[in-house]
Order: structure tokens, then sequence, then C-alpha cells
């Protein structure tokens, strides 16, 4: 020991300045250090977390943005359709009245046709039994009861008439 | 490098320093040179008295412990000072430290492994501190002389307390006092007494040969340069190079040789003057010069045997603390040997071997710590005596490696130590069994 050097007024400097100085190093160094060590992960954490809640909100409002969007275009696409629909049943309600219009204006035009027809053919007639009664009297340069001779011409007339209608 | 005049200079320089350097080293003594060489400097393993301070004995270990400390302290304050969750540079130096051992320690222990953390980074810190600061320049060069009176009143004090002589010890302190004044009139006046004469024999028996440097007569305080042994001297030499047989002195002689010590205690006398001027052949250039040893006001710490022992055992008393308050006194007993007449043979004989094993811990990290730092001093010394100029240079570069090294190895093993320790004993199942069917 002595040869060493080991006494025990040195050994006890020696531990009793190494306790000061490891207790100090505790109180002042590691205490503060590692607290603030600890705080730092927690904010790390928490910032993590924050983060990863921001993310999911983020994709989540995403997600709801896409679904307003896709409701956006099929009510657009409803619309449209129901647009053509309107349209197309518009057209065919005027295609509809156009042909009413038409059939009704071919009616009349078709009426006054045969009005005319039978104005004609009555005009024709009465003509054609006058022709006819000249005709007759010529022929038979005899004068004859006009009023029996006539309706005799409107039979025949009538029957002539009726075959050719027929 | 050697394509500008500017790095041919610089190259021939430091190439002229290597030259001079190895000429005026050792190396180049044998050869005529060596003007370089200082003379051998004093080493102990005991660290030196550099002063008391009241009744306090203040070493030079001691001062340079307080300086760790100091260091210590202000780098405590220069990390916490501004604390903040954006680290300054000290304290992210810190957090790196703390960080690592946390690591460490919850990786072997889990969080159970931060109770190590305060000793094992204190530790740490210390053992750095003693180290670096121990290989600063200054360190071990500056310091006082101490005369051969002083010198011999220590060894022989030494030598007192370890025979025992407690008589003898009074005695010397109340004629001497500390300080070694007056040690060659005490011996003087109890040269008749056969315990000082016993003593005084046993004091040439160990410290016959120690060196003692010559310095000038002015008394120089900086280990000086010069023609290296030409300037050294056993103590032998200097205060009993006429005696016959210095480890049986007669009373006459212890006389003589007590005359040759106090001459030196006057601080403005030379010391054995009468021995210089009797042999100017042999010793021509120490005519005139004042013999002593140069005690260094400042010695790493980690080089004193006291430091690295107090804290092995704070280290190792801790050990058993975190043991003891994890597992409870019965269950840390229980690791070792627990009930002796319950376990078998072998586990007692293994439990027996681990607890003395707690206490070789100790020594190993004593002897561990001051055996490299010690001999890291040695080294640097021997480089400055074979290289004067620039020997030192990378080996201070190595020392501070090894310093960190230390200071790893002796808080990790802290922290290994405490895992160990508070892990529960195990008893091997098969173990019970076959007890129990052996009975």
């Amino acid at each position: 020991m002595d040869a060493l050097g080991i006494d025990l007024s040195r050994l006890l400097t020696f531990l009793v300045g190494f306790t000061i100085i490891a207790v100090f190093l505790r109180m002042f160094l590691y205490g503060p250090i590692t607290r603030m060590l600890d705080q730092r992960a927690d904010r790390i954490r928490d910032s993590l977390e924050a983060a990863e809640n921001a993310r999911a909100e983020a994709a989540s409002s995403a997600e709801r943005v896409e679904q307003e969007l896709a409701n956006a275009r099929r009510e657009g696409q409803e619309l449209i359709a129901e647009a053509r629909d309107a349209a197309s049943r518009l057209r065919d309600q005027e295609a509809e009245r156009t042909r009413a219009q038409v059939d009704e204006m071919l009616d009349r035009a078709r009426e006054e046709i045969r009005r005319e027809r039978a104005a004609a053919v009555e005009e024709v007639r009465r003509e054609f039994a006058g022709i006819a009664i000249l005709a007759a009297e010529r022929i038979v340069e005899q004068s004859l009861d006009e009023d029996a001779h006539r309706e005799l011409i409107d039979r025949v007339l009538e029957e002539g008439l009726d075959a050719r209608n027929n | 490098m050697l394509s500008s005049p500017k790095g041919v200079a610089i190259a021939v320089i430091l190439l002229a320093v290597a030259v001079i350097s190895v000429v005026g080293g050792a190396l180049g003594a044998a050869f005529g040179g060596g003007f370089l060489g200082g003379p051998v400097p004093h080493l102990q393993v005991p660290s030196e008295l550099v002063t008391y301070i009241g009744d306090y004995a203040l070493y030079n270990t001691v001062v340079m412990f307080i300086a760790a400390i100091v260091v210590l302290v202000l780098l405590a304050w220069l990390a916490t000072r501004k604390i903040s969750e954006v680290p300054s540079r000290w304290q992210s130096l810190m957090e790196l430290l703390y960080e690592f051992f946390i690591g460490l320690a919850e990786s072997t222990s889990g969080k159970a492994g931060r109770i190590f953390i305060p000793v094992a980074t204190a530790i740490f810190l210390v053992v750095l501190f003693s180290n670096w600061l121990g290989v600063l320049p200054v360190v071990g060069n500056i310091g006082r002389v101490e005369t051969t009176s002083e010198f011999f009143f220590h060894k022989f004090e030494g030598k007192a307390e370890s025979e025992g002589y407690a008589e003898v010890l009074d005695g010397l302190h109340h004629d001497v006092g500390k300080k070694g004044e007056g040690m060659g009139a005490y011996l003087a006046s109890h040269a008749d007494v056969e315990e000082v004469k016993k003593l005084v024999g046993k004091t040439f028996e160990t410290y016959g040969e120690q060196d003692f440097v010559v310095f000038d007569g002015e008394g120089v305080r900086l280990l000086p340069f010069g023609r290296g042994n030409d300037y050294k001297l056993s103590l032998v030499d200097v205060v009993a190079y006429d005696v016959a047989d210095p480890t049986h002195p007669t009373s006459e002689e212890v006389v003589k040789i007590a005359g040759r010590i106090d001459e030196s205690v006057a601080p403005d006398s030379l010391p054995n003057t009468e021995f210089f001027s009797e042999n100017p052949d042999k010793y021509p250039s120490l005519v005139g010069k004042r013999a002593g040893i140069l005690v260094p006001y400042l010695r790493g710490s980690s080089t004193d045997l006291n430091m690295t022992l107090a804290i092995a055992i704070f280290a190792m008393v801790s050990v058993q603390f975190w043991g003891i308050k994890t597992l409870g006194i019965g269950g840390y007993w229980d690791k070792f040997i627990g009930n002796p007449f319950k376990r078998n043979p072998i586990d007692l004989f293994v439990g027996v071997l681990e607890l003395v094993g707690e206490f070789i811990k100790i020594v190993s990290f004593t002897f561990r710590l001051f055996g490299n730092m010690f001999a890291g001093e040695i080294l640097l010394i021997a480089m400055g005596f074979l290289f004067p100029l620039i020997g030192m240079i990378p080996f201070i570069g190595l020392e501070l490696f090894v310093g960190f090294i230390q200071a790893i190895i002796f808080s990790v093993l802290t922290l290994m130590f405490g895992a160990f320790a508070i892990m529960p004993h195990h008893h091997p199942e098969g173990d019970h069994h076959g007890a129990e069917e052996g009975h």
C-alpha cells in the first residue's frame, strides 16, 4: 500500500470529490438534459400524431370531394338526360301537332276538292242534262213533257254516276 | 505539397526539426549529441505532495482532480445554460452522450436501465476529463524542487508508519513537523536509537537508487533541458556516497548522513557541495548544483491509485445498491449464495466465486485505469527523451484516444455490471428435480 501510494486521506478526498461531482451532474446535467430529451420525444410523438391526423383528415376530405364530384356529375348527367327527354317529347308533340294540322288541312282540302268536284259534277250534269235534252229534242224533234223526261234523265244519270263511282 | 516553394520550405523545416530532435535526443546522446536531452524525470507510483493547507496534505493528483471537477461544472453550465428543444452545440454534445448511455442501458435492461445512467455518465465524464487534463503539456513538467531533506523525511516517515514504529513517528512529528525541515538535526540527535538506525537503513534499501535530479543553484522549477544522465544521481550518491553499507548504517554514519541531509534545507544553500567538490572528476558539470526531485504541481488524477480506487469503489457500491434495490436484499443475496444448505455444491461454489468476483472487479477497475494512464504518462516522457521536439506529438493524440477509450470502458463496464446485478437469479429447473430425486 505504501509503495502504491494508497492512503486513506487521499482515497476519501477522491471519494468525496467524486460523490459531489456525481450528485452535481445528476442534478444539473443529467436532470435537465434527460427532461429535455423526453420532452422532445413527446413533442415529436405529438407532432407525428397530429400529422397522421391531418393526413387522415385530408384523405377523408379528398374522398368527400370526390364523392361530391361524382354526385354532381351524376346529377348533371340526369339533368342532361331529362333535358334530352323533354326536348324529344316536345319535338314529338310538335310533330304530332303539325301532323294533325297537316291532316286537318288535308281533310279540309279534300273536302274542298270534293265539294268543288260535286259542284262541278252538278254543273256538268246540269249542262249535260240540258245538252242531252237538247240532243233528244233534236233527235225526236218533238215536244216532250220536259219534266217527265228530266226525271228520266236524272235517273239515268244517277245510275250512270253510281256505276262510275262504284 | 512539394509543388510549391512554400511546401518545400515547410518540408525542409519539418525534416530539420526531425533530425535535430533525433540527434539532440537520447539516441543522439550515444554519439556525442543529446544536447536537448533533459535529466531523467522523477517517476513514482504514489502521487506527490504539493503543499499543506492547514493540516490537509494537498497532492498534485488532487489538484488535477479539482481541475477536472471545475471543467465538468463549466461543461454542465455550458450545456444547460440556454437549454431548449432546439439544442445549442454544448447541449447537443451532452445529449449525444446521454442518448448513447440511455440507448445502451435500455438495450440491456429495458426501462429499468435508466437508474444506471447518472452514475455511468458521471464516471465517464470524470474519468475522461481526468485523463485528458493529464495529457496537457504543463502537467508533470512544472513543479517545485523537493530537497534531499524533505525527500528523506517523507520516506523515513513512510517507513516508520509501515513498520509500526509509533514512538519514532511521534518523536519525528514533534521535532520535525510536516515539511521535513530539520530532518538532519533529528537524525543526528537520534543516531543512537536502534529503531532510527534501522529505519534509515530501510529507507536506503527501498529508495537508495531513487534518481535525484541536479538542478542549477538558482532552484529551477521547470524540468530543464540538459545532458541526460550526466545530471542524474541516486539518493546514495547524494548523501551516503562514502558509507560502506547504507542499508545497515552505524551511528557515526547516520550522523554523517544527517549532516549532508540538512545542508539542503536552507533554500539558498547548495546540497552536498562537499560531495560535488570532492568528486570533480566524476561529475565535473555538477559542481555547485542543487540536487533533489522535481515534484510536479500537476499530475493527471487518473495516474493516482487512490483516484481510480475511489471511483472503482463508488462504481461497485452503486452496482450492489442497484441489485439490492431491484431484487430486494434476499433476491440479490440469492444470486450469490442464497441458502447454502439448499443449494447444490457446484452452485454454491460458483456463488462464492461470484461474490469474491465483486471485490476483484474493484481491483481490476482500479488497476486497468491506473495502468493505462500511468503507462501513457511514462510513454510521453520516454518520447520526450528519445525525440525531444516532435516525439510527443503523435503520442499525445494516442493518449487522448486511450483516455477516451478508458473512460468508455470504465463507464460501460459499470453499466454492464449493473445490468447483471438487476437480473434475477435463475434457478435451473433440472437441478431441483435432480436434487429431489437424489434424496
